[in-house]
């Protein structure tokens, strides 16, 4: 039977200052190597200052995932060398004297199936290397440090997917959860990491890593499992290793065999004393801790009438979810909803989009409460949305300049109808034998009046005019 | 009497080099034999007396810039990054 | 005007008038020059020493407000950052390393007006107890130079007893404050573990190790420790002391006071003239109205060998990162390889210093960690019990600060289970985080004898107090350098 475990990575990028040291966490914007401090470069004589809020955010992600959590937490010493490792020693979790990190023994449910997961621990994260030059000669490694220290945590688990299928719907909802939960932001490259372990049956573990990706790990778990199958069925065995993913020729590598296996010698971190978590914290984390996804799903379906499609795509994403909470009214939720599942998704659909999207709640509601009392028609709705997204102007504002009243004077109306009932003479007889084409006209009418004509008026006087019900 | 290559196993794996390895490994084994008196103190039941602090106690997440540019007191190569020799 | 008075006596002395601080630094100055090529207390000064006090004399004179120390000479273990100064832990490995930034401690005697005057000699990275493993050079005992200072902090102890300045600041973590003081017949605290912040000290222990003064008198220590102490929030295990008063009521003497004899320290390997130095200390107690009860705690026995493997996996993990890459000194690695580079680059290391990583790397390592540095926690943990039940009896212990008089060098350097010994009635207090102070008592056959009282957690008052009183049934001859 086919075992697949993911150890994922989140950056804590919601948070304003690193792991130990008020240096910022979210690293990216700065030139290298400006965003350090003696403690995140790991000078002589600096000491570690663990981040409140971090350890707040990664017990929210515990509970999240429903994760038992210890009544106080230690940090250990991995002990390595390597350049990007400023002390030559990551400050991480480790459970040697019984469950020390912040999560143990919690799970999720996907599709109907349920992902255990093995632990939840709080870490720093490494420096970033830089290879200048391409030839062998030439290479050197430059370090820069603006990322080391930046607070991570690394979310393990047991190895119960079947297929990378399922590794895919787990990391999209994993996703959603944290960004849902505030505690990261998934569209800044490199804020969520994971790697795999994949084994067939009668093999043993290999693990994988170095991908990018989310979608290049699903190909590399599939890659990893043919591989696999193939070598058990010509019976060559499997033994343990870590391979890494070649983004360039789509396959697993063998990582190099180090001289000596690792021996990381974890042993406390004395210069942070242990967080005691008392029940009072978790009380208070319990109320600050945003509404689940599954839980704002049933809200929308239940109280407002909202379909299931439309409510997974609303609450699964936060920016949707966040703009509907603050627009809504009893009255006018569903529509709210409709017009972000489908118009606002065109317009916003990327995190640049959104980032310069001049779109409030306040827009939506007017637009909607206009909608419902025919102020506008659907189509011209979508129009104003348009120019809300990109100019931030006010319904009215956008109605009068682009013309878009809602045309439901009856006599207007009546003159457009005659106009095209005249034009389309041949389909006037064709709709008096199918009466279901009528549509065909109503199409007409409102491309003659911009979009502008209501819908309902128009049908109504229509069918009059064609003496049909 | 812990052996000599099992010393060494544990010098590189600290990164360090020990030329004169007469003095430095009897020396060390030496000590490392004086360690044994551990095994006479009985303590295998002791629970470990662990320091503690609140959450509360912890530092308030925010971003205050470092004051002044550290890459510069530091090896800095270009002014800008740490240079390391390359990984094999 | 004497070199030797304490610093309370230095802060009169310029209230007064009667001194400024240009003339006692110029002193100073001239003192260390005199005697410092012989007794290398030092292995840096401050060139900008005297150009500090005439600024903080301009300041006295034009009545502003001044800090409490007014321009007294302190200097500094070079293993404490020291911002824009050189701060070495006396290895080749940080030969070109400055500081860029000032320790806790020394920032707080910089706010109070102190004058860094220089920096001391240590064994490296702190690692030792004679200085006789510091890269440059030993530092010597100024009672006679022949024989050791004592150490890690050789060069604060025998700058302060010099008179090469009036106190200094050295870290603690085995002795290393306690040892030299009481060698070089000077006051040394190592206060309770996180009292005073380790943000600057250069790690060596981090879970035992504090930054502790030396000074000539006990009043002395008392205000320094006003000055430094304190909850340090760069420092996440430092105490709340309430901002506690050290120098008030200094002078409340010991009457009723239960004081426990450590037997395993009293007893067996102690050099006869310490056995008698410190029977006259228990009866000078005695005559200031403490009773005594004899105390055992048979935790000491392996309190050496599970200080020497907790001290031995830190300080691996701890000097790890002097790779030599971002700081260090001048060695090239155009050309090498990673792994091969750390390896050449530390090499910069001196002998002892690599010795104790490699130990340490053994006793943490995966197949032994269990048998040797998990066991060394549990006695920490037994040994506290220990000390922690004796202390409800008693109100602090008493033992000799070493069990053996003031060596001579190259004597103990090449034995390294008998120089570990030297430490065995100092350890326990680092191990179980209690305060300690070893107090000048005796000169003996020209070789300091200090005394060592250990307390309860943040009752470092207390044992100031008893420190006080012991110090005033002793006149002690002047330093003969």
């Amino acid at each position: 039977m086919t075992k697949i475990g993911l150890e994922i990575h989140c950056q804590l990028t919601n948070l304003q200052s690193k792991l130990f040291c008020s240096c910022k966490a979210n690293y990216r914007e700065f030139s290298p190597n400006a965003n350090i401090c003696p403690i995140c470069v790991g000078l002589p004589g600096s000491l570690p200052m663990l981040n409140q809020k971090a350890v707040e955010k990664a017990t929210m992600i515990s509970m999240a995932l429903n994760c038992k959590i210890p009544e106080k937490i230690a940090f250990f010493r991995k002990n390595y060398f390597y350049p990007d490792l400023p002390k030559n020693f990551q400050i991480t979790q480790f459970d040697a004297y019984g469950p020390t990190s912040i999560g143990h023994d919690g799970k999720i449910t996907i599709e109907g199936k349920e992902i255990r997961i093995r632990r939840i621990q709080i870490e720093e994260d490494p420096g970033r290397l830089i290879y200048e030059g391409m030839s062998e000669k030439t290479q050197i490694t430059l370090v820069d440090y603006n990322r080391a220290g930046t607070p991570l945590v690394e979310i393990v688990t047991e190895p119960d997917f079947d297929n990378p299928k399922q590794v895919r719907v787990f990391l999209n909802i994993l996703v959603d959860l944290l960004e849902n939960l505030g505690v990261s932001d998934p569209t800044l490259e490199g804020a969520l990491r994971a790697d795999g372990n994949v084994s067939v049956e009668g093999g043993n573990k290999i693990e994988i890593k170095n991908v990018t990706s989310f979608h290049d790990l699903e190909k590399a778990i599939h890659f990893e499992i043919t591989r696999q199958q193939s070598l058990v069925e010509r019976n060559i065995p499997i033994i343990s290793e870590t391979r890494q993913w070649d983004d360039r020729r789509k396959i697993t590598v063998s990582a190099r065999k180090k001289e000596e296996e690792q021996d990381y010698r974890y042993f406390l971190e004395g210069d942070i004393p242990w967080v005691k978590l008392n029940s009072d914290h978790f009380k208070k984390l319990k109320e600050k801790m945003p509404e689940s996804i599954a839980s704002k799903r049933e809200r929308y379906v239940e109280k407002y009438g909202i379909t299931t499609q439309v409510a997974d795509v609303l609450s699964s994403d936060k920016y949707y979810a966040d703009l509907f909470e603050q627009s809504h009214d009893e009255k006018n939720a569903k529509e709210i909803a409709n017009i972000i599942t489908t118009d606002l998704m065109g317009f916003v659909d990327t995190r640049e989009k959104r980032e310069t999207s001049k779109l409030t709640h306040q827009h939506l509601t007017e637009l909607a409460n206009s909608i419902m009392d025919n102020k506008i028609t659907r189509n011209s709705a979508k129009t104003a949305l348009q120019e809300m997204v990109s100019t931030g102007k006010s319904l009215i504002e956008i109605i009068s300049e682009l013309d878009l009243d809602n045309v439901s004077n009856e006599s207007t109306i009546s003159s457009i109808i005659d106009e095209v009932l005249n034009e389309e003479a041949n389909a006037v007889q064709e709709v008096k034998e199918k009466p279901e084409t009528v549509n065909f006209f109503v199409g007409k009418v409102m491309k003659k009046s911009k979009g502008k004509a209501d819908p309902s008026m128009t049908l109504n006087i229509l069918k009059k005019k064609l003496g049909i019900t | 009497m812990v052996s000599k290559e099992e010393i060494e196993h544990v010098a590189k794996l600290m990164r360090i080099e020990i030329d004169d390895h007469v003095v430095h490994i009897d020396r060390i084994q030496k000590m490392i034999a004086y360690f044994d008196i551990l095994d006479k103190a009985n303590v295998e039941s002791e629970e470990l007396i662990v320091r503690e602090q609140t959450i509360d106690a912890l530092r308030e997440d925010k971003y205050i810039p470092y004051d002044g540019k550290l890459i510069e007191n530091l090896k800095n190569y270009k002014g800008s990054y740490i240079r390391a020799p390359k990984l094999i | 005007m004497s070199l030797g008075i304490s610093a309370l006596k230095y802060i009169e002395e310029i209230k007064n008038g009667n001194l400024t601080a240009e003339e006692f630094i110029s002193k100073t100055i001239e003192r260390i020059q005199k005697v410092d090529t012989k007794l290398h207390a030092y292995l840096s000064i401050n060139e900008q020493a005297v150009e500090q006090a005439r600024s903080i004399d301009k300041k006295i004179k034009a009545m502003e407000n001044v800090g409490a120390c007014m321009g007294m000479p302190i200097s500094i273990k070079d293993n404490i950052c020291v911002k824009g100064t050189k701060t070495t832990c006396a290895s080749k490995m940080l030969e070109d390393f400055i500081s860029p930034y000032d320790a806790t401690a020394v920032l707080k005697l910089k706010a109070e007006d102190t004058i860094i005057i220089g920096k001391t000699n240590l064994d490296e990275f702190a690692m030792g107890f004679t200085t006789e493993f510091s890269a440059y050079g030993p530092s010597k005992n100024p009672w006679n130079t022949e024989y050791v200072p004592g150490g890690s902090s050789g060069g604060s102890a025998a700058a302060v007893s010099a008179l090469e300045c009036i106190a200094s600041l050295g870290s603690d973590t085995g002795g290393s404050v306690r040892n030299p003081a009481s060698f070089c017949s000077a006051v040394g605290l190592k206060p309770t573990y996180g009292l005073i912040s380790r943000y600057g000290l250069i790690s060596y222990s981090n879970s035992i190790e504090q930054i502790g003064p030396i000074t000539r008198t006990v009043e002395d220590t008392a205000f320094l420790l006003n000055i430094i102490a304190g909850i340090d929030p760069h420092d996440n295990t430092t105490i709340n002391n309430q901002n506690e008063n050290y120098l008030n009521d200094i002078d409340s003497g010991v009457e009723g006071k239960k004081i426990g004899i450590i037997k395993e320290m009293t007893h067996e390997g102690v050099d006869k003239q310490v056995s008698a130095a410190t029977n006259k200390a228990i009866s000078n107690f005695e005559g200031l109205g403490a009773t005594f009860e004899e105390i055992s705690l048979d935790m000491v026995e392996y309190s050496v060998a599970a200080y020497y493997t907790i001290t031995a996996t830190e300080a691996g993990s701890n000097l790890a990162r002097y790779d030599n890459l971002r700081y260090g000194y001048d060695f090239d690695s155009e050309g090498y390889e990673f792994n091969s580079y750390l390896s050449k680059a530390r090499k910069n290391f001196g002998p002892e210093v690599t010795r104790r990583m490699i130990l340490g790397g053994f006793v943490a390592s995966a197949g032994h960690a269990g048998k040797y540095f998990l066991k060394a926690m549990k006695v920490k943990s037994k040994l506290t019990a220990q000390v922690n039940e004796a202390l409800k009896k008693v109100d602090m212990l008493i033992s000799p600060t070493v069990p053996i008089l003031p060596f001579r060098f190259g004597e103990k350097i090449d034995d390294p289970v008998a120089l570990f010994l030297v430490d065995i009635n100092t350890v326990t207090a680092n191990l179980t985080e209690k305060p300690a102070i070893s107090i000048p008592f005796e000169i003996s056959g020209g070789l300091p004898i200090g005394i060592q009282l250990l307390g309860k957690s943040m009752q470092d008052k207390m044992l100031l107090q008893a420190a006080y009183a012991l110090q005033n049934t002793v006149k002690l001859p002047e330093v003969p350098i």
